[in-house]
């Protein structure tokens, strides 16, 4: 996968991406560039394609047609999947399981070895803020602490993309006001992340905004050109403007 | 495939077991409840049958097989008589009672009954045909098994009789029955087997459709598919965790069977333990593969007697296959508890080794690899 300075900065490429189900047409011919380190939200209202894109991207759907790429490789691929994390819309942790029993087995399944996934366990739970709750059954824990648990199993084999599917969602304004912050210090770690989202209020906080609307991407650029192409005060007004006019 | 994943998936499904207490008990208690009221239920002779003898005889014979009926547990005997206050007629009074179904059967020996016998047999020995001694018994037929637990106890009780030196009468014909397995071997015996493949074969199979749809409804297992783990490293961490849970039930089991039943293994137990992981594992991949056309538990649990029924009606579980009518025995060759249940058996009652039984384990191993094929399949194709 060799290829010019840009390629090599480009982790995540797809062209003419598409994923129909039966009739429906989930994306339509996605055209994607996410360059290393950037904080990419996607946005659009809910059945716009978001988590089918995030679903392909790490190997979880397949594509009905075009081609994905992730770290260079063709997805899905083990060998890019061992460095992507992905914390999916719904929580998808094991309840039965206590905190420390998830987090490792998500550690096992990327075959770390025993002393790295003590050590990073140790340093995510202090970063989520659980390292008294190590112990306890995810059942017993509020909504809010499932949610940091959950983001705790994507993160724990230092993955070079982070996929986050909706990761705010019913969350309580201090937790998502802390999760940002979470993504400010991946971001600033280096880490690229893709995001989904439909709170404009928090897109505006990514480098590069992908909005969708039906399948389609009908816009892309920082939060402030988007604004500025579509003469608009803020994100949403800029989305509903983008929404009239033709996919790009 | 790697093992360290493998044993990831399979630790995780243990550790969820061990969170939860109520589906270990479950766990430990269904099979230990199975074998317990089975083997008690099936396990005894029928036992105190409630009987009236009504005796209007004026000899001596009716009251001797009366006695010897009573040197039995099989029959509860209560004999009527006449002189009851109030005054009653002491047959038509018995047979109502059968007729209400509060005893089992009422025997009458009529007036002349030893006089008969006696004339019969000392014709008999004379060469003479003259009718014999004969006594009536009114029995509700509703369930076979106590006609003839009555009607056999009362032969014994003639058999003796008639052998004993009052009359001297011994038959020309002696059948001598020589076991060639399972020589003080009970129903019980018969049965532990049975009820081991079962046990396996229905938890086995309960815990994981029931663990992979909820896997599949909470999105975990988008989740695990989403890390380097393969579809094959998933199927084959749920058979190893489940294939142990059939292993450890079945000692459970076999504890119980020897403790509270005093069976024996004629065989080696680490063949029996085998059979039982494989078999396990083959009912979990059953489960796993079912589970990806539920799509809630609810509807999950309705495979379960879908699954159970023809199991446990046709594969000779409670009784052997030979009594499964000719009609229906091809599907019993279809189901993977016959091979389970006629190899335990033929380990625990015969003590075959391998060599009787590698056609059973053989049905066993493919059954299992096909189910963990179809399971890896029916994964990846849902992408």
């Amino acid at each position: 996968m060799s290829g010019d300075a840009g390629k090599e900065s480009r982790v995540i490429k797809t062209e003419k991406l598409r994923k129909q189900f039966g009739d429906l047409v989930a994306v339509s011919g996605l055209n994607l560039e996410i360059e290393k380190g950037q904080l990419y939200g996607l946005i659009g209202p809910n059945g716009s394609g978001k988590t089918t894109v995030i679903k392909m991207l790490v190997g979880l759907l397949r594509p009905t047609s075009g081609k994905a790429q992730v770290l260079g490789e063709s997805v899905p691929v083990k060998e890019s999947i061992a460095k992507m994390g992905y914390m999916p819309q719904e929580m998808a942790i094991y309840s039965d399981l206590t905190v420390h029993e998830n987090i490792e087995l998500f550690g096992q399944l990327y075959s770390m070895g025993s002393e790295s996934l003590e050590k990073r366990e140790n340093e995510l739970l202090k970063m989520v803020d659980l390292s008294g709750r190590r112990d306890s059954l995810v059942a017993h824990l509020s909504g809010g602490m499932k949610h940091r648990v959950s983001l705790a199993c994507a993160l724990i084999h230092d993955p070079e993309v982070v996929f986050l599917d909706e990761p705010t969602v019913g969350v309580d304004p201090e937790l998502r006001a802390g999760f940002w912050e979470y993504f400010a210090n991946l971001k600033a770690s280096g880490k690229t992340i893709v995001l989904t989202t439909h709170y404009m209020d928090e897109a505006v906080r990514c480098d590069t905004v992908g909005m969708m609307r039906t399948g389609d991407l009908i816009g892309e650029g920082s939060p402030k050109d988007l604004m500025r192409t579509a003469s608009a005060p803020d994100l949403e007004s800029a989305f509903l403007n983008f929404a009239r006019r033709p996919a790009i | 495939m790697r093992l360290d994943r493998v044993l990831a998936i399979a630790r995780k499904n243990l550790r969820g077991l061990k969170h939860d207490k109520r589906t270990v008990g479950f766990l430990v208690l269904m099979p230990l409840l199975m074998i317990t009221i089975f083997g008690y239920t099936f396990g005894g002779d029928v036992k105190n049958l409630s009987v009236y003898v009504v005796n209007l005889d004026d000899g001596s014979v009716s009251y001797s097989i009366t006695d010897d009926l009573r040197t039995r547990e099989t029959l509860d005997v209560n004999v009527i008589y006449s002189q009851s206050t109030p005054l009653i007629d002491p047959v038509a009074y018995s047979i109502d009672k059968v007729k209400d179904a509060e005893i089992c059967a009422a025997i009458i020996f009529g007036q002349n009954f030893t006089r008969d016998v006696r004339s019969a047999t000392a014709n008999l020995k004379n060469g003479t045909l003259v009718p014999p001694g004969s006594f009536s018994v009114y029995i509700d037929g509703t369930n076979p098994n106590i006609v003839t637990a009555v009607m056999n106890d009362l032969q014994i009780s003639i058999q003796k009789i008639l052998t004993s030196a009052d009359f001297g009468i011994r038959s020309p014909i002696v059948v001598s029955p020589i076991l060639v397995y399972g020589q003080g071997a009970e129903f019980i015996d018969f049965f532990a087997p049975g009820v081991m493949g079962l046990a396996a074969m229905m938890v086995t199979f309960m815990l994981s459709i029931i663990s992979f749809v909820h896997e599949r409804s909470g999105f975990t297992l988008d989740r695990l598919l989403s890390t380097p783990v393969t579809e094959g490293e998933i199927v084959a961490g749920y058979a190893l965790a489940f294939g142990f849970v059939a292993l450890v039930q079945s000692v459970v089991i076999l504890l119980a069977a020897i403790g509270l039943f005093g069976i024996t293994v004629q065989g080696n137990i680490l063949l029996v333990l085998l059979m039982i992981f494989i078999f396990g594992i083959g009912s979990q991949g059953l489960g796993f593969l079912l589970s990806s056309v539920a799509r809630t538990e609810f509807q999950a649990v309705q495979f379960l007697p879908l699954i159970l029924f023809p199991s446990i009606l046709l594969s000779g579980v409670f009784w052997p296959l030979e009594a499964v009518p000719l009609i229906l025995r091809p599907i019993s060759y279809f189901i993977p508890l016959t091979y389970a249940v006629e190899g335990l058996r033929s380990v625990m009652i015969r003590g075959w080794g391998l060599d009787g039984i590698w056609l059973q384990l053989s049905v066993l191993v493919a059954f299992a690899v096909v189910m963990l094929l179809l399971s890896t399949w029916a994964l990846k194709r849902r992408k």
